[in-house]
C-alpha cells in the first residue's frame, strides 16, 4: 500500500501507463526483469543460430554444394555427403505423417463433435499420457519388442508383393525389423497427441451457428462435418499436420534405435534400413574430429532450418485461419 | 446440442444416416488405433518393468549402477538421483525466466513490435530439434567447462523455455481484464498488480503448464548425451562432474544383447514412466482443483 | 568368494607400492608415504576384507580421486571388471568408464575431457598435434580375438577363408550356399538363406582391427579382394545393417537368421553367439581362443612407443584377427591426486588383471611386454 492515490480518476486506457510511469523501485525492476526475461529467447535463439553458423562453415567449405548433393558419407576419406541423411528424415517423417494424420483427425473430430462430456475427458486425458511417453521408452520398445515382432509381417509383406509394380519397390525385402517404416511407425505414434490437439483447438474454432444451420437443414452429423466444420478449418488442419511434421523431422532418439543406421540408403523401399540426420549426429558425434564435428553440426543447422521453414510455414497457415474465423464470428 | 443431433440420427433411417454412423465409426476406431500402440509401449513397460523394480525393491534405488554392466542385477539410484537433479536445476532456471518472459509479452509488451519479434521466436525457438540444443550447449558450455549435470540443465531448460512461456501467456490472457482494472482502481501500480492479482489468477494454469514441460523434460535423451557424461555411483554435484540419468541409462541398454542390461534398460523405463506420469498427474488434479474452484 | 578376498588385497598392495614408488622421488609426499609400515587400520572396504584373510595388509596411503575415461567398448568388459576390484579396494577412487568406442576415446583424450581413454588403434601422425595434454604414452593391456560371428539355423560350423569374408562383407556374396563358402567347408550341407552383413554404426577400433586383416590378407597388395581399404569406420555397402557398439552388433546378429557380423570375443561368448574359424597367415584354419590371441600378439613386433599389431601374425596357432588394446594417458599430468590413481590403476591393470583377463575372455599380454608397460609408468609426471 506504498502506492499514492491519484487524485483525478484516469481514463480507463491511459491507467495503465500512467502508473508504470508513476515511479516505485520495485515496479520498475519488475518490469525491467521480465523485459531481460523476453530477451533471453531473442539471446538463445541468436546464439544458436551463430554457433551453429560459424562451426558449420569448415565443413562447408571443405565440401561446398556436394554436402547437399552427395549420398557420400565416409569420415575416413573425409567425404560427407548428408543426401541419404536427409532423404531418411525426411521419408520417415513422411511415412508417420500418412500413418497418423487419418488417425489424428478421426480423433479431434470425435472429440469435438461427437463424445460425450465424460468421454471427452477420458480420451483427452489419453492422448495426454501418449504425449508424455518419454522418446527414449519409445525406442526401446520399438528396438526389443517392435522390430523384433514386426519381422515376419515384413517378411509377408515382402514376398507377397513381390514382383508387384510399385507395391513390390515399396516393400523390398530385409531381414531384420530396424527401417524406414519401423521408425515410421513410432514417429506417428509420437506426433499423434501432437496433431490431435492442434487439430482440435482449430476445429473448436467452427461457429456454433454454422453447424446449427447445417443440421437445422436436415443434415446428418457426417454431412455437418464435411460441410461446415472441415471447410472451416481446413487451412489451420493443414497449418497443425505441418506441426507434427516438423517434430517428427526434429525427433533423435527413437528413430536412431530403429531405423537401422545404415549409411547411404536412398530408396523407397520402406523396409530398407537408413538413418536420419538426427540419428547420425546421435551416433558420432562423441568420436569426431574438428572436421567431422563441424560436418555434423552444418547437418544440424540443416535440420534447424528444415525444422524452422515447416514451422514457420505450419504457424503462419494456423494463425491465418484462426484470425479468418474470429472475423467471421 | 448432442443429444438434439443423437435424437435427429436416431429417426432416421436413410443411407445417409448410415454414412454418418459409419464415418463416426471410423472416428472413433482411429481412438482405438491409437490405443494399441498406447497400451503395447505401457503395457510392456509395465511387466518388463515393475518385475526388475519390485524385485530388487528397496536396492533398485539406493545401490550404485554395477559397474559389470553384463551383470543382471539391481542399482539405478545414480540415475534416478540424475534424473531428478538435472530436472530440478532445468526447471529452476526455465521457469522463473519463462514465467517473466510471459509477463512481458502480454503485460507488457502487447503487440509491439519487440514482443511480437519475441513471441515468433519463442515458437520457433518450441521447433528446434532437441539434439540442435544438445550440440548448441556442447559448444558452448561443456567444451569449456567439461561434462556435468549443469550443462545437460542448460540444454533442457532452453528446450523448456518457449515452452513455458506459450503455456503461460495463454494462462495469462484468460485472466479477466476487470482484476486488473479493480487493481489499478485501488492505486496499485503494475508490477505488484502483476504479483499479487494477476499471476495468482493465473497460477493454477500457469502450474499445470510448467508441470507439463518438467515431464516433457524429464523424459528427454537426446540433450544429455553429449552434456553430461555417464556414472555409476551417485553424483549429488549437479553443477560439476558427469552424471547420469534415467533416459541416458535406458538408451545406453538398449542397444544391449545380455538379459542384464535388457532388464536395467526396462527397470530404468518402468521409473521413468513413473516419474513423468506423476508429473502429468499432478498437472491434472492442479487444472481440476483450479475448475473446480472456478 | 575368497579368490575375490584376494584380488582386493592384492589391489591394495599394488596401489600402495606404485604411490611408494612415486613418492620416493617427491619430498613433498614423501611424510604420507611414511606410516606405511603401520598394519591394517579398521577403516575402509579394503582393510574389512582384509581381516578375513591372512595376508597382512597396510592401507595407510588412501588414493582418492574420480577418473573419468572413455573409449574403446572392445575392451569394455574387461575393464569393467578390473575397475570393480580396483575401486572395491581403493574405496577413495571412482573410474568412470563410458565406453564409446576407440574414435570416441581418443577424441575425448585429445579434448581433455577425459583422464585416460581405451583405444584399439593408434593415434594418426597427422592428428598428434591436436592433444591439448602434449605427449601421449601407449599403455597395452590385453589382446584378444574379433570373432566373426554368424547365426544361421543348422549350421553349427563354419570355416572361411579372408578372401570369402572379403567377399561376403562388400555384398558380392549374398547367400550362405554360395560356392565360395561351400569350398571352405567340404563337406558341409549349406542352406539358402540370404545373407545379411552386420557392421558397428559407431567408428570402432574393432572395424579398424577387422578391415586391417582384410587389408592385409586380401588387400590391394595381395590381389585386391578387399576394396574399401581400412579405417575405424569404412565405406560400406547401403543393404548392410549397424550396431551401435559391440553389444549392438551382437544384438542383430542374434535376432536375425542368415547374419553375419564381427564381434569380440568376450561379447560373441556371453550373448552366446556361432562363430567362425578363420583361415590365417600359415594357411591353417583356427578358432578363436585366447590361446590363437596370445600365440599371435607372441609373434608381433613391438616399437619403442609399445604400439604393435597383432593382426595377421605368422604362426600355425596364431589366430588371424587378434586385436590389441592400449589405455592412451597424458605423461604430464595436471592433478597430482588423479596422476596417482591414475599410475595405480594402470599398475593393477599390467599385474593383477593379467591374471584375470581369462575370466572375462581377453588373453593376458606376453610377459616382457607387460614389464615393458610397467617401466613405463614411471613416464606419467605431474607437471
Amino acid at each position: 500500500m506504498t502506492a499514492t492515490l491519484h487524485s483525478s480518476p484516469p481514463d480507463r486506457s491511459t491507467l495503465a501507463h500512467d502508473l508504470e510511469g508513476s515511479g516505485g523501485t520495485a515496479d520498475r525492476t519488475f518490469k525491467g526483469l521480465s523485459y531481460a526475461a523476453g530477451l533471453v529467447v531473442l539471446l538463445v535463439l541468436g546464439l544458436i543460430a551463430y554457433t551453429m553458423m560459424s562451426r558449420s562453415t569448415q565443413a562447408l567449405g571443405h565440401m561446398g554444394v556436394k554436402f547437399f548433393t552427395s549420398r557420400v558419407w565416409n569420415p575416413p576419406a573425409k567425404d560427407y555427403g548428408i543426401l541419404s541423411y536427409i532423404w531418411g528424415t525426411v521419408y520417415t517423417a513422411f511415412v508417420a505423417l500418412l500413418l497418423s494424420v487419418p488417425i489424428s483427425l478421426g480423433i479431434a473430430l470425435f472429440i469435438t463433435q461427437v463424445a460425450p462430456v465424460w468421454l471427452r475427458h477420458v480420451m483427452t486425458y489419453v492422448i495426454d499420457l501418449l504425449a508424455v511417453v518419454p522418446s527414449v521408452v519409445f525406442g526401446l520398445w520399438g528396438i526389443l519388442v517392435l522390430a523384433e515382432h514386426i519381422k515376419g509381417l515384413y517378411g509377408w509383406l515382402s514376398r507377397t508383393f513381390h514382383g508387384v509394380p510399385v507395391l513390390g519397390s515399396l516393400f523390398g525385402s530385409n531381414p531384420q525389423g530396424r527401417s524406414f517404416f519401423t521408425a515410421g511407425i513410432i514417429l506417428a505414434v509420437m506426433i499423434t497427441p501432437i496433431v490431435v490437439s492442434l487439430s482440435r483447438s482449430v476445429i473448436e474454432t467452427t461457429p456454433a451457428f454454422e453447424k446449427e444451420a447445417a443440421l437445422a437443414l436436415g443434415a446428418t452429423r457426417w454431412e455437418m462435418i464435411r460441410g461446415a466444420v472441415l471447410p472451416h478449418s481446413k487451412g489451420g488442419l493443414v497449418g497443425a499436420v505441418m506441426l507434427g511434421l516438423g517434430r517428427a523431422m526434429g525427433e533423435t532418439i527413437a528413430v536412431a534405435l530403429v531405423i537401422g543406421s545404415a549409411t547411404g540408403a536412398i530408396t523407397f523401399n520402406l523396409l530398407a534400413s537408413g538413418n536420419s540426420m538426427p540419428a547420425v549426429i546421435t551416433a558420432e558425434w562423441g568420436e569426431a574430429d574438428s572436421l567431422k564435428k563441424s560436418a555434423l553440426i552444418a547437418m544440424a543447422m540443416t535440420l534447424f532450418v528444415m525444422t524452422i521453414v515447416v514451422n514457420v510455414a505450419a504457424t503462419a497457415i494456423v494463425n491465418r485461419s484462426m484470425k479468418k474465423t474470429r472475423g467471421g464470428q | 446440442m448432442s443429444t438434439l443431433l443423437a435424437s435427429d440420427l436416431a429417426v432416421k433411417r436413410s443411407w445417409r444416416s448410415a454414412k454418418s454412423h459409419l464415418m463416426v465409426s471410423l472416428m472413433f476406431l482411429s481412438f482405438l488405433v491409437i490405443l494399441v500402440p498406447l497400451v503395447f509401449v505401457i503395457g510392456t513397460v509395465v511387466m518388463k518393468g515393475a518385475g526388475i523394480v519390485f524385485r530388487d525393491f528397496p536396492s533398485w534405488f539406493t545401490k550404485s549402477i554395477p559397474i559389470q554392466k553384463r551383470t543382471r542385477g539391481p542399482g539405478m539410484g545414480p540415475a534416478v538421483i540424475g534424473t531428478l537433479l538435472i530436472t530440478a536445476l532445468a526447471s529452476a532456471l526455465a521457469i522463473p525466466l519463462g514465467i517473466l518472459g510471459a509477463v512481458y509479452l502480454h503485460e507488457y509488451g502487447g503487440q509491439s513490435r519487440l514482443a511480437r519479434a519475441v513471441r515468433f521466436l519463442s515458437m520457433v525457438m518450441t521447433g528446434v530439434p532437441s539434439i540442435v540444443m544438445g550440440l548448441f550447449v556442447y559448444v558452448v558450455f561443456t567444451l569449456r567447462f567439461g561434462l556435468s549435470g549443469l550443462g545437460g540443465a542448460l540444454a533442457l531448460a532452453c528446450l523448456m523455455l518457449p515452452v513455458v512461456i506459450r503455456s503461460t501467456e495463454e494462462m495469462l490472457r484468460l485472466v479477466p481484464e476487470h482484476l486488473r482494472e479493480a487493481s489499478y482502481a485501488l492505486g496499485t501500480r503494475k508490477g505488484r498488480t502483476i504479483t499479487t492479482v494477476v499471476l495468482p489468477a493465473a497460477l493454477p494454469g500457469v502450474v499445470s503448464g510448467c508441470l507439463l514441460a518438467v515431464a516433457r523434460a524429464a523424459g528427454e535423451t537426446a540433450p544429455l548425451l553429449f552434456t553430461i557424461g555417464v556414472v555409476t555411483k551417485t553424483h549429488w554435484n549437479v553443477l560439476s562432474g558427469p552424471n547420469t540419468t534415467l533416459s541416458y541409462q535406458i538408451f545406453q541398454n538398449a542397444s544391449q544383447v545380455l538379459p542384464g542390461p535388457q532388464e536395467r534398460g526396462w527397470g530404468a523405463a518402468f521409473t521413468l514412466v513413473g516419474i513423468t506420469f506423476v508429473f502429468t498427474v499432478l498437472a491434472r488434479l492442479v487444472t481440476a482443483a483450479y475448475q473446480k474452484r472456478r | 568368494m575368497n579368490t575375490r578376498n584376494r584380488r582386493v588385497v592384492l589391489a591394495g598392495l599394488v596401489s600402495l607400492t606404485v604411490f611408494a614408488a612415486a613418492c620416493g622421488s617427491d619430498s613433498k609426499t614423501a611424510t604420507t608415504a611414511a606410516p606405511t609400515t603401520t598394519s591394517a587400520s579398521s577403516s575402509g572396504e579394503s582393510t574389512t576384507t582384509a581381516a578375513n584373510t591372512t595376508t597382512p595388509v597396510t592401507d595407510a596411503v588412501k588414493l582418492s580421486a574420480t577418473l573419468n575415461a572413455s573409449g574403446s567398448t572392445f575392451v569394455q568388459a574387461f575393464l569393467e571388471q578390473e575397475i570393480a576390484s580396483f575401486t572395491a579396494a581403493n574405496s577413495g577412487v571412482t573410474i568412470n568408464y563410458g565406453g564409446g568406442g576407440s574414435g570416441k576415446g581418443r577424441q575425448d583424450l585429445a579434448d581433455t575431457i577425459v583422464d585416460f581413454a581405451g583405444t584399439d588403434g593408434t593415434i594418426k601422425d597427422a592428428d598428434l598435434s591436436k592433444y591439448k595434454g602434449g605427449d601421449v604414452l601407449y599403455f597395452p593391456v590385453v589382446v584378444a580375438p574379433i570373432t566373426v560371428s554368424y547365426n544361421v539355423s543348422g549350421l553349427d560350423k563354419l570355416q572361411l577363408s579372408p578372401a570369402t569374408i572379403a567377399k561376403i562383407f562388400q555384398r558380392q556374396i549374398k547367400t550362405w550356399n554360395d560356392p565360395a563358402i561351400a569350398t571352405d567347408n567340404p563337406g558341409v550341407t549349406l542352406p539358402s538363406t540370404a545373407i545379411t552383413v552386420v557392421h558397428r554404426s559407431d567408428s570402432s577400433g574393432t572395424t579398424g582391427n577387422f578391415t586391417k586383416f582384410l587389408e592385409n590378407s586380401v588387400g590391394k597388395a595381395n590381389g585386391g579382394i578387399w576394396t574399401l581399404g581400412t579405417d575405424s569406420t569404412v565405406q560400406w555397402s547401403a543393404d548392410t545393417q549397424a550396431g551401435q557398439g559391440n553389444g549392438g552388433v551382437a544384438q542383430i546378429i542374434k535376432s536375425t537368421d542368415g547374419a553375419i557380423g564381427y564381434v569380440d570375443l568376450s561379447d560373441a561368448k556371453d550373448a552366446a553367439l556361432k562363430f567362425a574359424s578363420v583361415q590365417n597367415k600359415a594357411g591353417k584354419f583356427v578358432d578363436p581362443t585366447l590361446d590363437a590371441a596370445s600365440a599371435a600378439a607372441a609373434g608381433a613386433k613391438v616399437a619403442d612407443n609399445l604400439t604393435f599389431s597383432a593382426v595377421w601374425a605368422d604362426g600355425d596357432g596364431s589366430y588371424p584377427i587378434t586385436a590389441q588394446t592400449w589405455i592412451i594417458v597424458y605423461a604430464k599430468q595436471t592433478d597430482a591426486a588423479k596422476a596417482d590413481a591414475t599410475k595405480a590403476f594402470l599398475k593393477f591393470l599390467l599385474t593383477d588383471g593379467q591374471q584375470h583377463a581369462g575370466d572375462v575372455n581377453y588373453a593376458p599380454l606376453p610377459a616382457d611386454l607387460a614389464t615393458k608397460a610397467i617401466a613405463q609408468l614411471d613416464k606419467i609426471v605431474k607437471a
